[in-house]
């Protein structure tokens, strides 16, 4: 089992992720839960279920789940040609997350991940010390969420350093209160 | 404890230049005054016009009440510098031995004792270009990342905190994959498919196959 934060947010958000399901077992009244409206779900139907549900209920045998779309052979295939160029905030909003937890059924997420990481961060690192331009606006939005908090900590380190140099680092200001009673 | 973002991925500027300000430097003090005993170890006694030894923040505390001039440090001159920049420039050279807080003694001395310093100028640019050489090099750093160890020799407190969140939190991740790599390893070792899959991986992802 992929290390998992019970209590972490973006990891309770990427378990949100859909995953294509086939369901093994009649159930009864469960009909409008998925896309129809009849109340009886027969065996076999296909079910796109969120991450968490699915894998519990993939061990207690309810449902066979495949895998997601985002991590299919084909689009590993993509992942591993072209990193820099791929819209992982079209794709999925918490790609990593995800890719971690789906880490026990597909053997080659921890490649693509990496691979993908690797590449995307080093572009992230620089883009924060350039800063943004406008070539640099489009990667910025296919970022997924983990890349985005790196963008935000790079940018905000430099900054720190720059405004430290120009001695901004800090501000003492008299607070409104006391000028206010002193005038 | 109300705490900043900043202050959870490392140290903040001021809170380095506050660790700097322990750093020796020499001073000519203009005034004479006695042996005093402080917690850490003494200062002085200051006998004009000797040149004595005391931590940087007794010197700055000096240099602002005009009782002192600052002799600026051996690495600080301005030939120095443009030697090490030099050097530093040469492509795949390592980073150049410069102190540890090398950029927090600077800003002090250039802020506050900048007539003391020859070429004061010269000495800003210099500091600026060394700085930026140094950053495009910790990008490349950042390109031989791996999840077991990075060794990067000779960099300064500031940079190293610059650096900190960004490759602190890369080599989290890299560890992560690393330790669910190895997990479905041993378990498709176990398994009777493990061939198969050992191959497409092979094909799909060349030499980047970790052993």
């Amino acid at each position: 089992m992929a290390r998992r934060n019970y209590y972490d947010i973006d990891d309770i958000l990427a378990g949100q992720e859909r995953v294509p399901c086939v369901l093994r077992a009649d159930l009864d009244g469960l009909g409008s839960a998925g896309s129809g409206g009849a109340s009886k779900v027969h065996r076999n139907a296909r079910w796109a279920l969120p991450y968490w549900m699915a894998d519990r209920l993939n061990e207690e045998d309810y449902v066979d789940m495949e895998v997601s779309p985002v991590f299919s052979k084909r689009a590993n295939r993509m992942y591993a040609a072209s990193p820099e160029s791929m819209q992982l905030r079209a794709i999925c909003q918490h790609y990593y997350q995800f890719g971690l937890q789906l880490g026990d059924m597909v053997p080659e997420i921890p490649h693509v991940l990496r691979n993908m990481y690797v590449q995307r961060v080093i572009k992230v690192a620089r883009i924060a010390q350039q800063g943004q331009n406008v070539e640099a606006l489009d990667f910025v939005q296919s970022l997924d969420k983990t890349e985005t908090r790196m963008l935000k900590l790079c940018q905000q380190a430099q900054s720190a350093i720059s405004d430290w140099h120009k001695n901004q680092a800090y501000a003492l200001k008299r607070a409104a209160v006391v000028s206010a009673a002193g005038s | 404890m109300a705490i900043t973002t900043r202050q959870t991925e490392g140290f903040t500027m001021p809170e380095l230049e506050y660790l700097a300000q322990n750093e020796s430097i020499t001073i000519v003090p203009l005034h004479r005054m006695d042996r005093i005993e402080l917690v850490r170890g003494a200062i002085g006694p200051f006998r004009p016009p000797q040149k004595t030894v005391v931590p940087l923040w007794v010197a700055i505390m000096l240099k602002r009440t005009n009782r002192c001039r600052i002799v600026a440090p051996k690495w600080m001159q301005y030939e120095h510098l443009r030697d090490l920049y030099k050097r530093e420039e040469q492509p795949d050279a390592m980073f150049t031995r410069l102190p540890i807080y090398y950029l927090e003694i600077a800003h002090m001395l250039l802020t506050f004792a900048e007539d003391d310093l020859v070429e004061s100028q010269g000495i800003r640019r210099l500091l600026q270009d060394l700085r930026e050489v140094r950053q495009s090099k910790t990008m490349e750093g950042l390109r031989m990342l791996n999840s077991l160890q990075l060794q990067m020799d000779n960099l300064s407190m500031a940079e190293i905190n610059e650096i900190r969140p960004l490759f602190g939190h890369s080599f989290d991740m890299l560890r992560q994959l690393d330790g669910l790599a190895q997990a479905t390893e041993t378990e498709q070792q176990q398994s009777q498919f493990a061939d198969q899959s050992y191959a497409e991986m092979d094909d799909a992802f060349g030499s980047r196959y970790v052993h």
